[in-house]
């Protein structure tokens, strides 16, 4: 056991204690004796107090910057005439300084601002701080813990369940390429493992087995995926990552997770976890800003997958990278990634809208994926796709992340199109219905934007809180279950001034959290710059702003106002009035129809996968 | 040999000043002819707010964009890394 000390603290300061005070508990919890002396304490006393007291330390603690040097100068050097340095460390701390300074005026050392009350008590006791032990360690959030998935209003569940249960059948006669191409993967993973298992016994067997897998999979990919198969070429813009880089890059992890310290910027709150979105078209440029993002206090990452790769048939291969937004989607580049994530980082790989989504929801979960994305709705309407052959897919999707216990949130992006909420809300609950049906596990995820809907209707005229938490308020009123704003947060609201930028995002994720939100997406301060990749930098400024918002409001609550309980029974009579005039056609044709979005809100029914579907 | 400012730069370099300028061009043409003049290329004007008493801007230089080959990467302890695009004389 470390000999237990005897601590003077002296605010050589006119009236500032506080950071005294706060360590003198510490050192008192920890067994030391202490004496505090009252502010503005002559030097010639406090040196006084300490030899008569005989004690092993004097932690003087200084605030106000003027006179900093004489103050402190004089007590240095009254204490080295009193002999009082031979027996105790003298020790300086509080805003006015830094280390520099203090080694300057001759103490043994000094603290900054920033300094913990742990770090100064592991000063006093001799021993090396160690901020790993020091500060809560930040655990993985279960992120659907806790919710029961009942919905709480009849009139949506039967609505819902209906629409449900005729698309599963539906789905259940049909299948599509990408269905296919899930069932190839699985297969060619499966003899992976075979071969891994069995050595060398079998290797020639495996191998053809491998080859005959893998000519089915390409018969059913676009020429550019078979080109890159057969080696004879990568898309534009598209190179693969050289095996130096590589292994350059996995030390690059081990340096970053080397003494990284956890850090939870929720303050007191468990949730709502943090994401942030990455897809810098590099998967080790993405990996550069997880491991930033990791260092300031994201709970999770979202992988962004390019446009053009939605709209491609079959998945390429090998650590790629190229020049435009989203990182591909290949199992190399999603085990790199996978490989260099902290232990308590979630990990969301998106599969919402285009023609690979089964498929990259069982490579996700192969390689450890937390979480996916899934809505057919938005696929569909926002995202490209072709209603049927989006839905056919989207189903298998969901059996797959159930299978794999893989939860996923359930988009509705295409408000930022132009869709009423109430229509994006009523398209998601029938998604919800229908993973609750298969065994999958969803979070509902509202927008927390300036959409085209509200910019018209002026719904955020006044204020961006009524309505988002109207948005909350009919959500939690339907069903139990985890509610994620995205995504990002404040959408729309984001200008290319980073402090701008900063506080609507921190803003709005202060207010899902204080909401009761389960999650939350936020961007970087770069959201509203379109002329180059997002920086690094810029992750940390909403990160940090995000910090000092949960810091502000703490625990406390935010109550919806009468206008925001107006709002939310508003959007409840537009979700059931959406669900009804979906019965008569069921939810593909509605789709095609726009009941859940029409052209004239600004949703197109996509074409990606048109007359791919085949009944089975 | 040690690794140069530009080779620790993960991905770019923000300047973010006020400047007295007449219009806001000027401050744009400014900013974008000084990060020149520093070898920086691959240069930008991200925000940039004018009023009459001054001109709020922050500009920025990409020294690596995604897909380049980073220095910071395949950086050794004291030694210079190898490869890299760097598009300043940092």
């Amino acid at each position: 056991m470390k000999a237990k000390k005897r601590v003077l603290l002296v605010p050589l300061d006119p009236v500032h204690d506080v950071g005294l005070k706060m360590i003198r508990k510490a050192l008192d919890s920890a067994g030391h004796w202490t004496m505090l002396l009252p502010p503005d304490t002559p030097p010639e006393e406090a040196v006084q107090q300490a030899i008569e007291n005989e004690v092993t330390e004097v932690l003087v603690g200084r605030t106000v910057s003027y006179e900093v040097a004489e103050v402190l100068g004089k007590f240095v050097d009254l204490a080295e005439a009193a002999g009082l340095r031979e027996n105790a460390r003298l020790v300086v701390g509080g805003m006015a300084m830094r280390p520099e300074l203090a080694a300057e005026l001759g103490f043994d050392a000094g603290f900054g601002p920033d300094t913990t009350v742990e770090e100064v008590v592991a000063f006093v006791e001799g021993r090396r701080h160690n901020p790993e032990q020091a500060s809560t360690k930040r655990p993985k959030i279960r992120i659907t813990e806790g919710y029961s998935y009942r919905f709480r209003d009849p009139t949506v569940e039967k609505l819902a369940g209906i629409l449900a249960e005729r698309c599963i059948t539906w789905a259940q006669e049909r299948t599509s390429p990408a269905v296919r191409r899930a069932l190839y993967r699985r297969q060619l993973l499966e003899l992976a493992r075979e071969a891994e298992e069995s050595g060398s016994t079998k290797a020639a067997q495996l191998e053809r087995a491998r080859a005959d897998l893998y000519e089915q999979y390409l018969s059913l990919c676009d020429e550019q995926v078979v080109r890159a198969y057969r080696k004879e070429g990568l898309p534009r813009m598209v190179r693969e990552l050289s095996a130096a880089e590589v292994r350059d890059l996995r030390r690059y992890v081990e340096r970053c997770d080397e003494g990284v310290r956890p850090r939870s910027i929720r303050h007191c709150r468990e949730r709502p976890a943090i994401f942030v979105q990455y897809g810098t078209g590099c998967p080790f440029m993405d990996i550069a800003h997880i491991k930033v993002s990791e260092a300031w206090g994201a709970d999770g990452v979202v992988h962004f997958d390019p446009s053009w790769g939605a709209r491609t048939e079959g998945l390429f291969e090998g650590h790629l990278t190229h020049q435009g937004d989203g990182s591909i989607i290949s199992p190399e580049n999603l085990r790199i990634i996978s490989s260099s994530l902290s232990p308590s980082t979630l990990w969301q790989v998106r599969a919402h809208r285009g023609l690979n989504t089964p498929e990259t929801v069982l490579l996700a979960a192969e390689v450890g994926a937390d979480l996916t994305k899934v809505n057919m709705a938005y696929g569909c309407l926002g995202g490209g796709t072709d209603p049927e052959r989006m839905v056919v897919d989207g189903v298998e999707t969901i059996k797959i992340a159930a299978r794999y216990g893989l939860p996923f949130d359930v988009v509705t992006n295409e408000e930022l199109c132009g869709v009423p909420a109430y229509k994006a809300f009523a398209s998601m609950l029938v998604v919800v219905a229908i993973a609750l049906r298969l065994g999958g596990k969803p979070l509902l995820q509202p927008l927390f934007c300036r959409s085209p809907d509200v910019m018209v209707r002026g719904y955020m005229d006044d204020n961006y809180v009524d309505y988002n938490l109207a948005k909350l308020e009919v959500l939690k009123h339907i069903i139990h279950a985890p509610i994620w704003p995205g995504a990002p947060v404040g959408f729309l609201t984001h200008t290319q001034d980073r402090v701008q930028s900063s506080v609507s995002t921190a803003l709005h994720a202060a207010l899902a959290g204080r909401a009761g939100a389960t999650a939350v997406t936020i961007a970087s301060s770069d959201e509203a710059y379109s002329g180059g990749p997002i920086s690094v930098a810029s992750r940390v400024d909403t990160l940090r702003a995000v910090a000092e918002a949960f810091r502000f409001y703490g625990s406390s609550a935010v109550d919806a106002s009468d206008r925001a309980r107006n709002w939310a029974a508003e959007l409840y009579d537009g979700i059931v009035r959406t669900l009804r005039a979906a019965q008569k056609e069921g939810f593909v044709a509605s789709l095609y129809k726009g009941v859940f979005g029409s052209r004239e809100d600004g949703a197109y029914p996509g074409r990606a996968g048109k007359g791919t579907v085949q009944q089975k | 040999m040690e690794m140069g400012f530009a080779e620790h730069v993960l991905d770019a370099v923000d300047i973010e000043t006020l400047l007295k300028c007449d219009t806001e061009a000027d401050a744009r043409r400014m900013v974008i002819e000084w990060l020149k003049s520093l070898g920086l290329n691959d240069v930008d004007v991200v925000f940039l707010e004018h009023t009459p008493v001054g001109t709020r801007v922050r500009a920025r230089a990409y020294l690596y964009r995604p897909g380049d080959r980073y220095p910071w990467l395949s950086r050794k302890d004291g030694a210079r890394a190898e490869g890299g695009s760097v598009a300043c004389e940092g």
